[in-house]
């Protein structure tokens, strides 16, 4: 329980309007981009620079409460959930694009800036910010960077940690600390900046960032090409960059999301598909050409029973509407969805997905299977019931086998989500403890008194 | 060192990987560079278990180690302070995997960059950063110093291609960072801590690196500027249309009177600058890029340029950027090299600015380097005598302070190592220092690991 000199303190810092404490508000911050883990703070305050970060953190570091820092709660992986209550940092206030910089395709930003609204003011310049989060409507960047987050356009874009050139956070002694800068190499002493990243809001937190921009693409194709087997379209993924294209995106939608997806907003996809490739070629347009040529004969050579190129970006669009409405009508259908966000080697794609219907078989589960199979990130998810004990467990159950495969396949148990609270147990049985040592020593290096985000990554 | 401590090394990685004659010793004891104390002992380790048992007599006996593949850094990353190990990884060399679906190689870190490049060219791959070393320096060096090159504009830095790692720590204890895929977040990312912390957290074993596919063919330009502001119109404009060359090479014009002096290429009277652009890609889009360029150059004020899509040819075009580091003894016998960046569009203010200060204090300043991503090498030319020492400490002061004042850094590619440890508190605030200061002790308690290296003396004992 936070004392309430403390909540008065807090409101002498931020003001009393952006401290709340009602019984709705607590509720409104106990939960995530899920509903599967809840948990009420017992205030959420709203600061409006690192100054007022800094005096926030330098109180809850003198009385010991728990501070979970929070963008837009978008996450699905449990890491803004206040787990042991205290205060949730909410940096959606701290909203401001300081600076576009298009002579050196940079930017500067508050940690609130949602990624579309970054998106819109740089479109305005012809530029756009590419890690794709699908979560862009409400994702902070402040989250997108604690999280390292990825979206679809990793396959050639890469994810987000290549995109902070620098960042400006504050320890949770109150400390506020630049590290990198504007440019693109910087090796002055140790790369403290991709500590933080990913560090999912456990080491400090994040008030700003210096981003690195691309120009848009000026030219753009989108293809589809559909499968009577996953695990052809799995094969045909890694065959396509074995052959030096290197598409924009490449995503998997298997039978399952294809009809719902149809009979939300019916694209003529052929209900009896077992899979779909969904291709984006950008760059100059001679390129384009050339590579949607090339994807459209490898995805044919590779067992594709049908292969389309999307005639205008009206058409394109569809697709990709369909695409991120997959999701939706995965968590649409059932009370409790687990979702799994698995990254393997792009080679073992077909090997997952095999293994993946194995296990669903043997648990007698319905399995769908969707993601950026490009860069070998698949989230294969079960729907469930939380309420169906039995269902439920049987869930858990197969989805810890499929975790376990892919870790098998040389892959990794999170590609993009991070370990929050979701991950944890597969997170301290899979990782060395060698590591895990080290970096619960970094974390009390920088938090010697635990406040930050508590509970977070290792159990 | 004892005896038998000697010894125990010895029996460890067998005699004939020991070297402890003075002559021997003494080779070992600078880098490119930098001119460091010379080892009580050199060793070659042939597997993880070998340094990892080293580390650990270190660790008992308290003496520093310092790792090295072939010593061409620049900064005195590689070179002992103060006596110890020196480890060299040369002999560590295998490329131990290339996996061709998944666009990986597993290497040891002793593999020399060219060799790698070369050997993963035949299936049709592609390992971008290219040090101007690349030739003899070595993968693990590259990781240790995070080292970058002219193509990092499109292709990125080292770390930008570095997966996976297993390390053995200061206490010997060996490791595994990182993933074999494109994506992972799991836990804090220690591989990219480990990337660029100069052999001073850790000794690299192995390393996993990503690949890309080899560009189907390139094309070269050649371009002469009158004015230096033009030249970087010029790479600012590029970008803004929308193309990203691999290589965007600038050259000022005492670099040129330099080479032209040396090695004449027939550059045009009055050049203040030159550009050496290079695209790649599929033909049809080579084709198109350059079409882009060149009209870009023309618009610009280009005095002259020169195109081409032969590979020999291209290499007679970038024979003065090539030569041009070794020319530059043709002016003054030592060279002080600098390796800051600035944001892309401030080129020309920190260009004018080193003129302002060669004229001023009378000393020779050259500047080249990676125009695409603001990376200067700036070379400060100066006679072996006290007076010129003076003048290149003034210089290399006033050339960082209007770096930091452009938003820039003082190291792009070579680290910090002894030669710039001195002045790493001028962009790095002191609570910065203090947490990297913190987590240097955490690894090495001892501080055996490349000590004297990166921080300025105060911190660490402090």
């Amino acid at each position: 329980m936070v004392k309430k000199e403390v909540i008065e303190e807090l409101k002498r810092i931020v003001g009393d309007n952006d401290v709340l404490t009602s019984k709705e508000a607590l509720r409104a911050y106990s939960y995530d981009g899920t509903t599967n883990w809840i948990k009420e703070p017992d205030v959420v305050v709203f600061p409006k620079d690192s100054q007022q970060i800094s005096e926030i953190l330098k109180i809850a570091n003198k009385e010991k409460i728990p501070v979970t820092p929070r963008g837009g709660g978008t996450n699905v992986s449990g890491g803004s959930v206040p787990w042991f209550g205290g205060i949730v940092l909410c940096t959606t206030k701290m909203n401001r694009i300081l600076k576009i910089d298009k002579e050196n395709l940079t930017c500067t930003v508050e940690a609130g800036v949602v990624l579309q609204d970054l998106n819109n003011a740089l479109a305005k310049e012809g530029l756009f910010f590419p890690p794709d989060p699908q979560s862009f409507l409400g994702a902070t960047i402040g989250g997108i960077v604690a999280e390292n987050a990825g979206g679809p356009a990793c396959v050639k874009y890469g994810v987000t940690k290549q995109y902070v050139l620098g960042l400006e956070v504050v320890l949770p002694t109150g400390e506020i600390v630049n590290l990198g800068g504007r440019t693109l190499k910087n090796v002055a002493g140790y790369d403290l900046i991709h500590l933080f990243i990913s560090s999912e809001g456990t080491l400090g937190v994040i008030s700003k960032a210096e981003l690195k921009v691309n120009p848009i693409p000026p030219s753009k194709k989108t293809i589809i090409a559909l499968y009577d087997d996953v695990a052809m379209a799995g094969e045909t993924v890694y065959r396509v960059l074995e052959n030096g294209v290197i598409p924009g995106k490449i995503e998997l939608l298997d039978n399952w999301v294809i009809n719902r997806i149809e009979e939300m907003m019916p694209l003529g996809l052929p209900k009896d598909a077992e899979a779909m490739l969904l291709f984006e070629c950008d760059g100059i347009e001679e390129a384009v050409q050339k590579e949607t040529e090339k994807v459209v004969e490898i995805s044919k050579k590779y067992g594709a029973k049908d292969v389309r190129v999307a005639k205008d970006a009206d058409e394109a669009n569809r697709y990709w509407t369909a695409r991120r409405a997959g999701f939706a009508a995965v968590f649409g259908k059932a009370k409790t969805v687990l979702s799994e966000d698995v990254t393997v080697p792009r080679g073992k794609i077909p090997d997952l997905i095999r293994r993946s219907q194995e296990i669903a078989k043997k648990y007698g589960l319905e399995l769908v299977i969707l993601g950026h199979a490009g860069d070998g990130n698949l989230h294969p998810s079960f729907l469930t019931d939380v309420e169906n004990k039995e269902h439920y467990e049987k869930a858990t159950k197969a989805m810890e086998e499929i975790i376990y495969a892919a870790v098998d396949l040389g892959g990794v148990l999170s590609g993009e989500h991070g370990i929050g609270l979701e991950k944890q147990k597969f997170f301290s049985r899979v990782t060395d403890p060698k590591v895990v040592n080290l970096m619960k020593n970094i974390k009390a290096l920088l938090d010697p008194n635990g406040i930050m985000n508590p509970g977070k990554i290792w159990e | 060192m004892e005896k038998h401590v000697i010894e125990k090394i010895e029996k460890i990685v067998g005699k004939e990987n020991v070297l402890k004659s003075y002559e021997e010793r003494k080779c070992y004891s600078f880098d490119a560079r930098a001119q460091g104390a010379i080892p009580d002992l050199v060793v070659f380790p042939l597997s993880s278990f070998h340094v990892s048992e080293v580390l650990r007599i270190a660790n008992e006996y308290k003496f520093p180690v310092v790792p090295r593949g072939q010593g061409s850094g620049v900064t005195g990353g590689a070179v002992p302070t103060s006596g110890g190990v020196v480890m060299v990884f040369t002999k560590m060399n295998r490329i131990k995997e290339i996996d061709k679906e998944n666009l990986i190689a597993i290497v040891e870190p002793g593999v020399i960059t060219y060799d790698l490049q070369e050997e993963v060219k035949k299936y049709g791959l592609f390992y971008p950063p290219d040090p101007a070393s690349h030739r003899y320096s070595t993968i693990g060096g590259n990781v240790a110093e995070c080292a970058g090159g002219p193509n990092s504009l499109k292709y990125g830095v080292t770390r930008d291609y570095v997966l996976g790692l297993e390390v053995v720590l200061p206490t010997g204890e060996i490791m595994r960072t990182g993933v074999r895929t494109m994506k992972g977040v799991v836990g804090y990312d220690l591989t990219r801590l480990f990337v660029g912390s100069e052999g001073t957290l850790c000794v690299i074993t192995e390393i996993t690196l990503k690949l890309i596919p080899l560009p189907e063919s390139k094309a070269t330009i050649l371009a002469f500027f009158r004015e230096v502001e033009d030249a970087a119109v010029c790479v600012s404009k590029i970008i803004a249309e929308r193309i990203v060359p691999a290589v965007m090479e600038f050259m000022d014009k005492a670099s040129i009177i330099c080479i032209e002096r040396a090695n004449p290429i027939g550059v045009p009277e009055n050049t203040g600058a030159l550009l050496l652009i290079e695209v790649d890609g599929d033909r049809a889009s080579v084709r198109s890029q350059v079409e882009k360029i060149v009209s870009v150059l023309k618009e610009k004020g280009v005095s002259e340029f020169r195109v081409t899509y032969d590979p020999i040819e291209a290499e007679n075009l970038w024979l003065a950027r090539r030569t041009l580091s070794q020319a530059t003894y043709n002016l003054n016998p030592i060279k002080i090299a600098e390796d800051v960046v600035v944001p892309r569009s401030k080129i020309p203010v920190l260009i004018r600015k080193l003129e302002e200060l060669s004229g001023r204090l009378g000393i020779p300043i050259l500047s080249f380097g990676h125009a695409g991503d603001g990376n200067f090498h700036v070379s400060i030319m100066i006679k072996d005598e006290p007076q010129d020492f003076k003048k290149a400490e003034e210089a290399v002061r006033e050339i960082f302070r209007e770096t930091l004042r452009l938003k820039g850094t003082i190291s792009g590619e070579h680290g910090i190592g002894i030669l710039k440890a001195d002045y790493i508190d001028m962009e790095l605030s002191q609570e910065a220092l203090s947490v990297m200061a913190k987590i240097k002790k955490l690894f090495d308690p001892n501080n055996i690991l490349n000590p004297g290296k990166i921080f300025p003396k105060h911190i660490l004992s402090g």
